[in-house]
């Protein structure tokens, strides 16, 4: 959704091959639970609303056996009915929902970052309702392909990021960035992601096994310690193996014609990136290699475990040198300005976000959420849920926001007095766009 | 969480001992359960995938050559979280309805073993919890 700004209409407006300077304010929704879609005759998924009173779930099964869940139409909106007003009840913390009835809704991508991206739309549909009038253009986007083997593909888009460069062209010339999914990082964490295949190129069940060679692997890489675990002090460091599966055996004498896994490595600096890497990616040939020896077969030979490279994922590293910018003062000002900021400073951690591809490109970015869940738990996991929170405090978020962007891109005020923008109209890139 | 876990074993010693009572070969399922979680913000946590594939390993050191093949590893949800599942499929052949037991209880105890591994490496134990959930993985074994 784009804020119209009148910069545009300026005689002396500056603009980058044709786009004129804009501010981007981004969220993201990405559900990597379930793993499968659901049938297409039954598109939705379940969302079931359990009483605090029982424990969180343990299972998949458990999840699937609570009775009560919300009720969409065939257009897909939800239906407005007693379970639906029980799951919008709010509730100011865990405790207070746990007192009061509330219910805990159980639904994938809740805390990443559904209920905040959701909010962007709200504030968005706010500043058009109120004209606000921007100078330069923001732009309200949700975007898609953060998770997983998304790989920041919709930042990457708005961002012209090439991941064989590892550059961004900036071509749409947004002059700063605001994320919706984090808090006040200015450093990010790169991240190494492989998908590798193992294949039997003649699968027997008493051949070399590509689901043994995988295992081997797997194995392997489980038990690797990081340099954060080795080195006290070390950057930290983390790696899973996040995702494996097999082709099913053709036929019931032969054996597994190929597996896949996808393994993730995360470090806020290349070196230790590049050191969790020379440990784990060794491992997948090791593994193969070791399957192939268990049967008397060289790697290579006829009948013999081979690996793929599927596919390879990278999320740039970035650590600030300097946090002078326009994004980090107006991040911070406009916390201090709401009473949720006591200090202009800002920290010394790593995020793994879209601002990464930004921060790569030299695009100031901070980043706040708007979400408020009065309590919530099991991202990422089939268990992930959510419980409201309090819509004045999504309020204070939203203003928060709304402030930063606005003495960013500078604004028309009430009294007709123009607010100058906080930065110049052409943004930075590490690529020049070839058009 | 613990009179769970007993429970879930003992079901599946049950099932897995129905059903072997008559027969020479036949399919096992061995299924891992675990926490899950953000690979990054939630790093540390047990992986059912990590446990399933430490398994696998112990099972083809626990079983006689000839007398199995394993038809699936899987689990896992996306390259970014730490896996809540694993599953490995197994078929197994024996000489007898006796034999056929002995390896559905050697799989069984690979499978455990396998989930302690795991849970050995991150120093979580049954009626651990994080963010209200079980923290160790827990296996099961069923035929199919």
């Amino acid at each position: 959704m784009v804020i119209k700004g009148s910069y545009s209409s300026r005689a002396d407006a500056q603009h980058y091959k044709g786009q004129y300077p804009k501010v981007l304010v981004e969220g993201h929704i990405d559900v990597v639970n379930p793993e499968t879609l659901p049938k297409s005759g039954d598109p939705s998924i379940r969302i079931k609303l359990q009483p605090y009173s029982q424990p969180v779930v343990a299972t998949p099964e458990e999840l699937a056996a609570i009775p009560v869940e919300l009720s969409f139409d065939a257009r897909g909106r939800v239906i407005e009915n007693d379970n639906y007003a029980t799951a919008s009840r709010i509730f100011a913390s865990a405790k207070e929902a746990e007192a009061g009835g509330g219910v805990r809704i159980y639904v994938p991508g809740d805390g990443d970052m559904m209920s905040s991206t959701a909010n962007a739309f709200i504030l968005a549909a706010a500043m058009k309702k109120q004209t606000i009038r921007p100078v330069y253009d923001i732009w309200i986007c949700g975007t898609a392909g953060e998770e997983g083997k998304g790989n920041l593909a919709g930042m990457k888009q708005l961002y012209g990021f090439d991941q064989k460069a590892g550059t961004g062209s900036n071509p749409l010339n947004f002059v700063a960035n605001f994320g919706l999914e984090g808090g006040g990082v200015v450093n990010f964490l790169g991240s190494y992601r492989f998908e590798m295949k193992f294949k039997a190129p003649s699968p027997r069940a008493d051949g070399p096994s590509a689901a043994a060679a995988m295992a081997a692997a797997i194995a392997m890489i489980a038990d690797v310690k990081t340099p954060s675990e080795l080195r006290p002090g070390a950057p930290r460091t983390t790696y899973t193996v996040g995702r494996a599966s097999c082709e099913p055996p053709p036929a019931a004498n032969a054996g597994v014609p190929s597996c896949s896994l996808e393994v993730d490595m995360r470090s806020p600096r290349k070196e230790t990136l590049d050191e969790i890497r020379s440990t784990i990616e060794p491992m997948f040939q090791a593994g193969v290699s070791a399957e192939n020896a268990r049967h008397g077969r060289k790697d290579g030979s006829t009948e013999a475990i081979s690996l793929e490279l599927m596919w390879y994922g990278l999320r740039p590293a970035f650590i600030a040198e300097s946090v002078d910018n326009v994004a980090v003062h107006t991040g911070l000002q406009s916390g201090i300005q709401l009473g949720v900021v006591n200090s202009p400073m800002v920290g010394t951690g790593s995020g793994s976000l879209n601002d990464n591809v930004p921060a790569n490109t030299g695009v100031p970015t901070y980043q706040f959420t708007l979400a408020s869940s009065a309590a919530g738990a099991g991202g990422h996991a089939f268990w992930e849920w959510g419980t409201r929170g309090a819509p004045a405090t999504e309020v204070a978020r939203m203003h928060r926001v709304l402030t930063a962007a606005l003495i960013v891109s500078g604004f028309h005020a009430a009294d007709g007095t123009i607010v100058p923008p906080a930065i110049g109209p052409i943004g930075v890139r590490t690529r020049e766009v070839v058009r | 969480m613990k009179r769970l876990i007993n429970s879930l074993v003992f079901i599946a010693v049950i099932a897995a001992g129905t059903s072997v009572a008559a027969q020479q070969s036949g399919n096992l399922r061995v299924v891992f359960q675990g926490p899950g979680g953000h690979s990054s913000g939630a790093y540390g946590r047990v992986s059912a995938l990590h446990a399933a594939a430490r398994a696998f390993i112990l099972m083809q050191k626990a079983l006689p050559a000839g007398s199995y093949v394993i038809t699936n590893l899987t689990g896992g949800n996306s390259v970014n979280s730490i896996a809540s599942d694993g599953l490995i499929e197994l078929r197994l052949t024996a000489g007898s309805a006796a034999a056929y037991k002995e390896l559905v209880a050697a799989v069984t105890k690979a499978a455990a073993e396998g989930a302690a591994a795991e849970n050995a490496f991150r120093g979580v134990k049954a009626g651990d919890l994080t963010a209200g959930a079980p923290a160790t993985v827990r296996s099961i074994v069923t035929p199919f």
